[in-house]
């Protein structure tokens, strides 16, 4: 059970960092430089507010999901590893 | 006014010494459309504070960035910098792609980012904040006239001491609708050649792309290449007079009426590309040609009307240039250069 998880976790953080590099014009960086657990915002990746908005349309369109409470966003937007897990979690 | 600087991305690439050799080179085949190079739009300092920018806004701001670098004023004008860009069309390719994505995931799952890059005057904010200027900004889009009511706007700007200094220049994309629009409204050249000198009721053109950008100013301390002495009005006999018929703008037959006997003619058509503000390219050319003095030799040799052509590349006392269009109503805008 634990293994078919991070099976599936897997898969899904290699897509998020495809999707991060495509959809926020990362052209330096290739998916497979992102760390799963490589903070996202700020230092680390350096991603600002204006990406934030574009992981959320990200998330609508590829996984069915929505963030609204951006309280609980700050949390799920942290990492890779958070956002997969979110994603795992809540997949419709 | 003087031009202080000027910067060019065409589709062999970016820089004066590129449009220098390009102009050496004459006419070679790019292809069905002259698109910039993808290796051209990577500048890791320039653009650095531009990933998300689009094609378009990237050469809008290389150009710019270039013209301001080629005056070599740099800082120091900031303050009293303003901006101008002329677009015909404005970044279209953005624009199907966002009006693409309401279309396949609704209005609420559209990037935000696309659209505000879908907004005209993306690119001139984009360099702006690149060069961190500080005077006043503006895109102007008139289809064929829009550089050069730029330029009537800048020297406006200048006289009112609104700035000092402005970066005037165009950019224009193609793409695939921008293509299609071509093939089903316009006749696309099948060799890749634009023969600007045939005067065809129905030309033939190759869509082109890219951005030529000047850095103008009152200040004849800092004129670095020649003046821009008038729009739109041809006001004496010029040493040469660049034509831009290149199919893009439909009959083109009114151009031979317009030359004076003898008058010494060339176009750059050829060289970058069917664009309504392809006028902004030619100037850069002809303000080249003014500070080397130096004639050019036409890209393309096709002369059915015994025109008389500068068919080689040799120095020559050159005193002014005009730029002459003709727009899709019959009206003409000639930009006047001179030393």
């Amino acid at each position: 059970m634990g293994d078919n998880k991070e099976q599936e976790l897997q898969v899904i953080r290699r897509k998020l960092k495809e999707l991060l590099v495509s959809h926020l014009s990362l052209e330096d960086i290739k998916p497979e430089e992102i760390k799963d657990d490589e903070i996202l915002f700020g230092e680390g990746l350096g991603l600002d507010s204006l990406d934030a908005v574009e992981i959320v349309v990200l998330l609508q369109r590829n996984f069915g999901l929505e963030v609204k409470d951006m309280n609980q966003g700050r949390k799920i937007f942290y990492s890779v590893d958070t956002l997969a897990n979110y994603i795992h979690d809540n997949k419709k | 006014m003087y031009i202080a600087g000027m910067g060019i991305i065409f589709n062999r690439g970016r820089g004066l010494d590129i449009l220098e050799k390009a102009l050496e080179d004459g006419w070679v085949n790019s292809g069905s459309v002259y698109g910039v190079p993808e290796e051209v739009l990577k500048d890791k300092i320039v653009l650095k504070d531009a990933r998300r920018a689009d094609d378009f806004s990237k050469m809008a701001i290389l150009a710019a960035h270039d013209a301001l670098a080629d005056s070599g004023l740099g800082e120091k004008i900031k303050p009293k910098l303003g901006i101008i860009l002329a677009t015909a069309f404005g970044p279209h390719a953005t624009t199907f792609r966002f009006l693409d994505d309401i279309l396949n995931f609704g209005d609420a799952q559209v990037s935000p980012t696309l659209f505000s890059h879908s907004v005209h005057n993306a690119a001139v904010s984009y360099i702006a904040s690149t060069l961190q200027s500080r005077g006043p900004t503006l895109t102007i889009t008139q289809f064929a006239d829009s550089f050069q009511q730029a330029l009537i706007l800048a020297d406006s700007w200048l006289e009112e001491k609104r700035c000092e200094y402005i970066l005037v220049g165009s950019v224009d994309q193609v793409g695939k609708v921008m293509e299609y629009i071509v093939s089903q409204k316009l006749k696309f050249a099948p060799d890749g050649k634009i023969r600007s000198f045939n005067f065809s009721k129905e030309p033939e053109c190759i869509p082109g792309e890219g951005s030529a950008f000047f850095l103008v100013t009152n200040n004849q301390k800092d004129k670095k290449y020649c003046a821009i002495s008038g729009v739109t009005s041809l006001k004496e006999k010029p040493d040469l007079t660049i034509l831009d018929s290149d199919g893009f703008a439909g009959d083109e037959s009114l151009y031979r009426e317009v030359l004076g006997k003898g008058t010494l003619v060339s176009s750059c058509a050829p060289i970058f590309g069917s664009m309504l503000t392809l006028s902004s390219f030619s100037a850069v050319a002809a303000a080249l040609m003014l500070k080397k003095q130096k004639f050019y030799a036409s890209p393309v040799r096709e002369n059915p009307h015994n025109l008389n052509l500068c068919v080689e590349n040799k120095a020559g006392k050159i005193n002014s240039i005009s730029c002459l269009r003709y727009d899709c109503n019959a009206k003409s805008s000639i930009i006047n250069l001179r030393n």
